[in-house]
């Protein structure tokens, strides 16, 4: 279980990041969280990372409280950023670093197959495609088996029809272990796909502006009528969300 | 999956690209051959015939038969040896130096701001402009051609090596601690590996420069070494031998530039990689 409480990030400049955020994800469960640019979704990662300590505020999971990277906590970048030098499964095996080495080829060996590239372990990052490249980041991040999942903006950069095919694989994926799942996106549909329970962000300082109810049976069909619906409540929801910032910046 | 699976290119991109790129590689070899070997052979014939002299710029027959001469004599070898021993220490000494210092310069802060001032100040000045100091401190020997060896391959390393740790990526070194990677683990996994090619273009370049001063060393006062083949070329008026003595150099410089390569390829792969599909 994810527990955020009352998480503020002021940087030394002065930007209030984030402000008083708090929420509570149960194992097992996938959030989204979605708004404009610099409304905080990132700052709320790093914080739940562990990258960056909070101003005030805490994370727990588990009920240990994070703050450092910890094992338990598995985060997707928005750049696949794998390390050029290593090849395609000794990325993957960074996740891994404590576990014997006949294990670990087992292990990376699995991960490879999850995400459709198991003949693709000795390759070079430099020689896959975008899509190709992200995957080996979401199994490098996967394999260590963490209990939460964060996902800071994975698909951005791809194709539509590349990102369409990783969101339904980053579902069947999660299915399989299901950690808990923290997805950052600007992206409707991909919020829609991928999670539970849909959060709006409101920007300088970051906080929530509204919590959407997204329990849809997976997989998510995305020409479902339900799906239409939820789609325009979020849509709408966001638009009012925008629209309550131009007002308060007037 | 099955759908994911078709959006994979079934064979590696660049899979044919060897073969194609070394007949390409031979083609550029024998082009840039035309010149210098046109030129050679051209003014071997006008030699031959009479119709330019070649005292003050021997043809390739002349050239060849003195380096023969100085390869059976054994006296070759004796000045290659002097003058590898001088570049072997100097670069070691220059290159270990700059490597140290520059890497704890790109890596902390407080010790750049310390000492890369003054490193700078240094390298302003000329480093021939050492010479007769090194010679008071040091001597007319080995002592004071090894110091301003060192010294010239010292700075282009000290400025590779701190400029590479400064650049690395800090996006990459942010996964480093997404996996709870500690000083040394992110030493020796992340930042190592980061500035490699960069650290093996320092060394190349310092390398050049070691070659480049000690030429200045044997040239101001050497009884061996390459360097005084030179210089007795010139004091005996045998241009032939100064020919001599330039191709040695270029072929021994390049010689260990290939050897820093050769030994640096096996990390460098991933490089090499991108190197053949781009």
């Amino acid at each position: 279980m994810l527990a955020i409480r009352h998480l503020s990030k002021t940087y030394p400049n002065g930007t209030a990041a984030l402000r008083d955020f708090s929420l509570e994800v149960s194992g097992g469960q996938a959030v989204a969280i979605v708004g404009g640019s610099g409304c905080g979704k990132s700052t709320l990662l790093r914080l739940i990372a562990g990258l960056e300590q909070p101003t005030e505020g805490s994370v727990q999971v588990g009920g240990e409280a994070i703050a450092e990277p910890h094992p338990a906590v598995g985060l997707v970048f928005q750049e696949p950023r794998l390390l050029p030098w290593l090849t395609v499964a000794d990325n993957i095996a960074l996740g891994l670093d404590d576990i014997a080495p006949a294990e670990r080829v087992h292990r990376v060996q699995e991960a490879l197959r999850s995400v459709g590239l198991a003949s693709q372990g000795e390759r070079w990052p430099r020689e896959l495609s975008g899509g190709m490249a992200q995957r080996v980041a979401l199994a490098r991040a996967l394999v260590a088996r963490p209990s939460v999942l964060l996902l800071d903006e994975p698909f951005s950069a791809l194709d539509a029809l590349t990102r369409s095919g990783l969101q339904d694989h980053l579902v069947a994926l999660w299915e399989e272990t299901k950690p808990t799942l923290v997805l950052v996106t600007h992206d409707i549909e991909e919020a829609l796909v991928v999670a539970d329970r849909i959060i709006i962000l409101r920007p300088r300082p970051g906080q929530i502006d509204a919590v959407i109810d997204a329990r849809l049976p997976r997989p998510r069909d995305r020409d479902s009528a339900q799906f239409e619906d939820i789609k325009k409540d979020l849509r709408i929801a966001l638009d009012h969300s925008f629209r309550h910032q131009v007002e308060a910046a007037e | 999956m099955t759908a994911l699976d078709s959006i994979l290119p079934t064979a590696a991109p660049g899979a044919k690209a060897p073969g194609a790129a070394g007949s390409g590689r031979r083609r550029t070899f024998l082009l840039g051959a035309v010149l210098p070997v046109g030129l050679a052979i051209g003014w071997e014939i006008l030699v031959q015939i009479g119709l330019a002299e070649g005292r003050l710029l021997p043809p390739p027959s002349r050239i060849g038969a003195t380096l023969l001469e100085l390869l059976q004599g054994g006296e070759l070898f004796a000045h290659i040896g002097a003058t590898l021993w001088r570049v072997g220490t100097g670069f070691l000494l220059g290159s270990v130096a700059g490597l140290v210092i520059g890497a704890a310069a790109g890596y902390s802060r407080l010790v750049r701001d310390i000492i890369d001032p003054s490193i700078q100040g240094l390298r302003a000045i000329p480093s021939l402009a050492w010479v007769p100091l090194f010679i008071l401190w040091l001597g007319i020997f080995e002592e004071s051609k090894i110091a301003l060896i060192a010294i010239g391959v010292f700075f282009p390393v000290y400025l590779g090596v701190s400029a590479a740790v400064l650049s690395v990526d800090r996006k990459i070194v942010e996964v480093g601690r997404i996996f709870r990677f500690n000083g040394r683990k992110l030493i020796s996994r992340i930042l190592v590996p980061a500035i490699l090619p960069n650290v093996v273009v320092a060394l190349r370049t310092g390398l050049g420069l070691g070659w480049m001063f000690v030429v200045a060393a044997e040239i101001m006062g050497a009884s061996q070494g390459l360097g005084y083949l030179l210089v007795d070329g010139q004091q005996l008026g045998k241009p032939d031998q100064i020919v001599a003595a330039i191709l040695v150099f270029a072929v021994i410089g390049k010689i260990t530039d290939a050897l820093i390569i050769v030994v640096s390829t096996p990390f460098l792969r991933w490089q090499d990689n991108y190197e053949r599909i781009g």
